[in-house]
């Protein structure tokens, strides 16, 4: 491969007890037999294209979904099992799985551990029960408290928490508890989610029928700096859009998606980025198993990421992160001067505070990510 | 073919009372077409006439009649049933010896009836009463009868009743047209004298006149002269029209037809010039020749700037057809380039810009109709401006006139009051009010042409659910207390949104206008103040304030492409804005300036 970097691996696990009505991710409810059909799916699906892996380093391994953590502790196991022994990961590899408060035990948990497990990103969400379920999602404080005690309990170290604001009634306070608690639990990495309204969403129907009112811009523009503020100050960075650590606790996984990295994704609706191409499988999941059944690949479509399209990744991608746009890095790979190309828009982007140039980075200024889309829009 | 035995005849009626369905069924009883090969009403050959169920362009036809044992040559002059084209029906009528008054018997005498009937016996034309949709439950024949002879001052004892749509009593038109219309009275011997009542383009003939032959004859070869333009051409072909064009030996005094001579302009064959031989021409050209006039002017701009060739050769495209569009090419700091056009009125403005968008796939931004200010300066100079963008500073203007109409509305008398409420409000002077009969009324008011271009006849037929008919005419100009009222964004003036007003109506409008924008422009990443200016002061203002929230999603389990192609489709609506300065104005931004009162 020409880039040389470690890649990225991502399973997608499309199971869920019940599908929250914001969720338009692939996925759906689940059975033994079907657990074991998916196992056995991916493991076809891995034996198709592993050869084509055979010299390249995978360092991140990330377990998405879905809701991974409602899988018999038996299914993560044998699918370790089957991707140590397909792909070369590094020592040092980064293995995330996604696991949700409800269905997380102590029994799973030393498993995922033994699996080699070493980080856990939590679907917390909101610590305000009756917020989650208007949005249908059934989840109690108290598995999320029980779940971080046994956490905590060992000496696993490399915690995240998935957390959302814009959910229809949400309060501040709801956002201040949620985050002091995660604080107080020594969480290292914190993904924010702003809700968002998807068509074809049981949420987007409840609101179109006036059962849900959204929250408005206003109360969401507060939230995000609350959110800024309130983990700035517990020593937080925000080294993404929508990621904050603490120092040294970047996701590697995640990251790649930003830096133009290249990543392998399994599983049903799973997107790959592998030699200039972007891959997406198919989204029907009984297509998806009859097509790894008979040895077929699930790839759906696959599209050349052409230099115009990169530029625009690249633009889009790392106005993301704390670093911004590498000025120089951009002219050498695209031969264009952004400063001089659009130059009027970043005069005007400029002087309205919106951006900063430093160091030869083109980055958003911190307090104006609420408006990121707009100023990328402007960029590119 | 003996002058005797010819009939030249027109039909006039409001919009909707069933003249081409009349005229259809006429050409089918004649056998001038086979009932097999008729398309519903077959004069009105544009797509948007027959959508509309109006008449614009006219086609002739010459059809065949035998009465009482006689062969009879009947030429059909249709003529156009909207205001704005007066001055083409004026012309029809010019070409003809009597008309067919055809009045729905259901809905009665309208406004249109009276305009064109007018014009018909301005034009000395035998009138012919015809009563039509009889056969509809709510007809009213006595009632209408009675109208007409009260109202209009013409008998009705032996008025045809008829039904154009079931073909009842057609056969009474044709006979009372032989009867009652008088013979054409010309002279084969005398010069050429012919009247061109209408002009089109045909790829291979070029320019074709049609034409009402007065005195004299003219066949292929002859050298003709055009009175007017003073051109003169070789005629190619002559010929009538079955309605399809039939070539002919020749064309002489009484008949109706075309003349082809491989002229490759229509402004070259215009409609009320007079046509004579070269050789041996007349002393004095026919009456009544105008030329073709703009009333109603507006800017028109290719939605993407790209297409502004585009736009150029539709236009001329459609001018090879039509006369009486004017363009010419303008600038504006906000719409970049496109052209000033002017119409006969308000029908056409929107059937030209319809037609460019359908026939030429062009999506087109149209800034405010204007009409034409004549300014009388302070060194004495007059000149007329017909863009406000023209309009020179306040203190060098001694004198500002305004174009006025006479206009005439009938309307049933339910809404009378809502309706003399908006003439009031659009500066109407009352003149006269007739009693048409118990249920409906005749309102006659001057008001300036400047109220109606804004959709004042759109707010009649609402105001009277769709009952109440008007007309208007040009009536000179009126001295008038008009200002420029200029849109500011974000402190910068947006030239394409300027309009000439009257004072006392500059700052409900100012502020209209600023509300309406504030709704249209999306948010930007700085607050953007909406301002309505006069002469730099302003009367009123809103503000958009700055965006919030814009953020897109995490890209979740590496799907990046989702949210590439929605950064893709966000960029390419923003293509389709228009920059001033830094605001991004969508297209919709221009387009409310023509509905404000919603």
């Amino acid at each position: 491969m020409v880039d040389n970097r470690p890649l990225g691996l991502y399973v997608h696990i499309p199971f869920c007890n019940k599908k929250c009505d914001y969720c338009d991710f692939v996925s759906f409810s689940m059975n033994e037999q079907s657990q074991a059909e998916y196992l056995t799916a991916l493991c076809n699906e891995i034996d198709l294209i592993k050869h084509n892996y055979d010299d390249v380093t995978f360092d991140t391994l990330y377990l998405g979904g879905g809701t991974p953590s409602i899988l018999l502790p038996d299914f993560i196991t044998k699918l370790t099992e089957k991707l140590y022994s397909s792909f070369h990961f590094a020592d040092y590899l980064e293995y995330t799985m996604e696991i949700n408060p409800m269905s997380f035990t102590r029994s799973k948990f030393l498993e995922y551990v033994k699996c080699g497990i070493n980080r856990l990103s939590v679907g917390v969400q909101c610590l305000n029960e009756s917020v989650l379920k208007k949005v249908g999602r059934i989840q109690t404080n108290k598995s999320v408290v029980d779940t971080f005690k046994l956490i905590n309990q060992s000496a696993f170290l490399n915690v995240s928490a998935d957390i959302m604001i814009g959910l229809p009634g949400q309060s501040s306070d709801d956002v201040k508890r949620t985050l002091t608690f995660l604080i107080d639990n020594d969480v290292k990495h914190i993904s924010i989610y702003t809700l968002q309204v998807e068509e074809g969403t049981k949420l987007h129907e409840n609101i179109k029928n006036h059962k849900v009112k959204p929250l408005s811009d206003k109360a969401q523009v507060k939230q995000y700096n609350q959110i800024y503020e309130t983990l700035s100050q517990a020593g937080f960075i925000r080294y993404e859009l929508s990621n904050y650590c603490v120092p040294g606790y970047e996701s590697y996984h995640n990251q790649k998606y930003w830096n133009d990295t290249q990543y392998l994704g399994i599983g049903v609706a799973a997107h790959s980025y592998i030699e200039g191409y972007r891959y997406n499988n198919v989204t029907d999941y009984s297509k998806y198993i009859s097509l790894c059944k008979e040895g077929k690949s699930p790839v759906a479509s696959k599209e050349y990421i052409t230099d115009k399209t990169r530029r625009t990744e690249r633009i889009m991608l790392s106005l993301r992160t704390i670093h911004g746009l590498n000025l120089e890095k951009f002219k050498a790979d695209f031969n264009e001067d952004l400063l001089r190309s659009k130059a009027e828009q970043i005069k005007q982007l400029t002087s309205l505070g919106m951006i900063v140039i430093e160091n030869g980075y083109l980055k958003i200024a911190k307090d104006k990510f609420n408006v990121s889309n707009s100023i990328i829009l402007e960029l590119i | 073919m003996k002058q005797d035995n010819i009939r030249n005849f027109c039909i006039v009626a409001h919009i909707d009372h069933g003249k081409s369905t009349l005229a259809d069924r006429l050409m089918e009883a004649t056998g001038t077409v086979a009932k097999r090969d008729m398309e519903a009403q077959l004069l009105d050959s544009m797509d948007i006439e027959r959508e509309r169920g109006i008449t614009i362009k006219l086609t002739p036809a010459t059809m065949k009649y035998n009465y009482q044992g006689k062969e009879y040559i009947l030429n059909l002059i249709d003529t156009p049933g909207h205001v704005d084209f007066s001055y083409e029906v004026s012309r029809s009528l010019a070409a003809c010896e009597g008309a067919i008054l055809v009045v729905d018997a259901s809905q009665g005498v309208q406004a249109q009836t009276l305009a064109n009937v007018y014009l018909a016996l301005d034009a000395n034309l035998e009138i012919i009463p015809v009563l039509n949709k009889i056969d509809l439950p709510t007809a009213q024949v006595a009632e209408t009868k009675k109208e007409i002879e009260e109202v209009i001052g013409i008998p009705c004892d032996d008025a045809c009743e008829i039904s154009a749509k079931t073909g009842l009593n057609i056969e009474t038109v044709l006979d009372a047209v032989v009867k009652y219309v008088p013979a054409p009275k010309g002279d084969d011997n005398k010069p050429l004298k012919a009247l061109i009542f209408d002009s089109y383009y045909d790829s291979y003939k070029g320019a074709v006149s049609m034409v009402r032959i007065f005195d004299g004859s003219v066949k292929a070869g002859d050298e003709i002269l055009f009175m007017q333009t003073k051109k003169s051409f070789i005629v190619t072909e002559v010929g009538v029209y079955t309605p399809e064009a039939q070539p002919r030996q020749t064309l002489s005094a009484g008949e109706v037809g075309y003349i082809a001579a491989s002229i490759k302009n229509v402004s070259d064959t215009k409609v009320g010039d007079t046509i004579t031989l070269k050789s041996n021409p007349i002393e004095k050209p026919l009456d009544g020749y105008k030329d073709a006039v703009s009333v109603v002017f507006c800017g028109v701009f290719p939605l993407d700037g790209d297409k502004y060739q585009e736009l150029n050769d539709a236009l001329n495209k459609l001018k090879l057809n039509d006369a009486s569009l004017h363009f010419t090419k303008e600038t504006s700091l906000a719409l970049g380039h496109g052209f000033r056009c002017g119409f006969l009125g308000l029908l056409h403005m929107e059937i030209i810009t319809e037609r460019l968008e359908r026939e030429f796939n062009l999506d087109i931004i149209t800034t405010a109709p204007s009409v034409e200010y004549r300014i009388t300066d302070n060194k004495g100079k007059v000149y007329d401006v017909k863009n406000p963008s023209e309009m020179p500073d306040k203190t060098s203007i001694t004198k500002m006139e305004e174009p006025v109409v006479k206009l005439e509305i009938i309307t049933p008398k339910d809404y009378l009051g809502g309706i003399m409420d908006l003439c009031a409000d659009r500066r109407g002077v009352y003149l006269d009010m007739q009693y048409i009969d118990a249920t409906r009324t005749r309102l006659i008011y001057t008001m300036p042409l400047n109220e109606i271009v804004y959709d004042f006849f759109d707010k009649i037929k609402s105001l009277s659910k769709g009952y109440a008919s008007m007309d208007y005419e040009l009536n000179g100009y009126q001295e008038s207390d008009l200002v420029k009222l200029d849109i500011l964004l974000n402190g910068e003036i947006c030239d394409a949104l300027s309009l000439i007003v009257h004072k006392d109506k500059a700052y409900a409008r100012g502020r209209a206008l600023c509300e309406k924008l504030k709704k249209v422009i999306p948010r930007h990443l700085f607050e953007i103040p909406i301002q309505a200016v006069i002469g730099g002061k302003v009367i009123a203002r809103e503000t958009i304030s700055a965006m919030r929230k814009d953020v897109l999603a995490k890209c979740y389990g590496g799907d990046v492409t989702r949210k590439r192609k929605l950064l893709e489709k966000q960029k390419e609506g923003k293509k389709r804005m228009r920059r001033l300065g830094s605001v991004e104005l969508p297209s919709e931004a221009f387009v409310t300036i023509l509905k404000l009162d919603d």
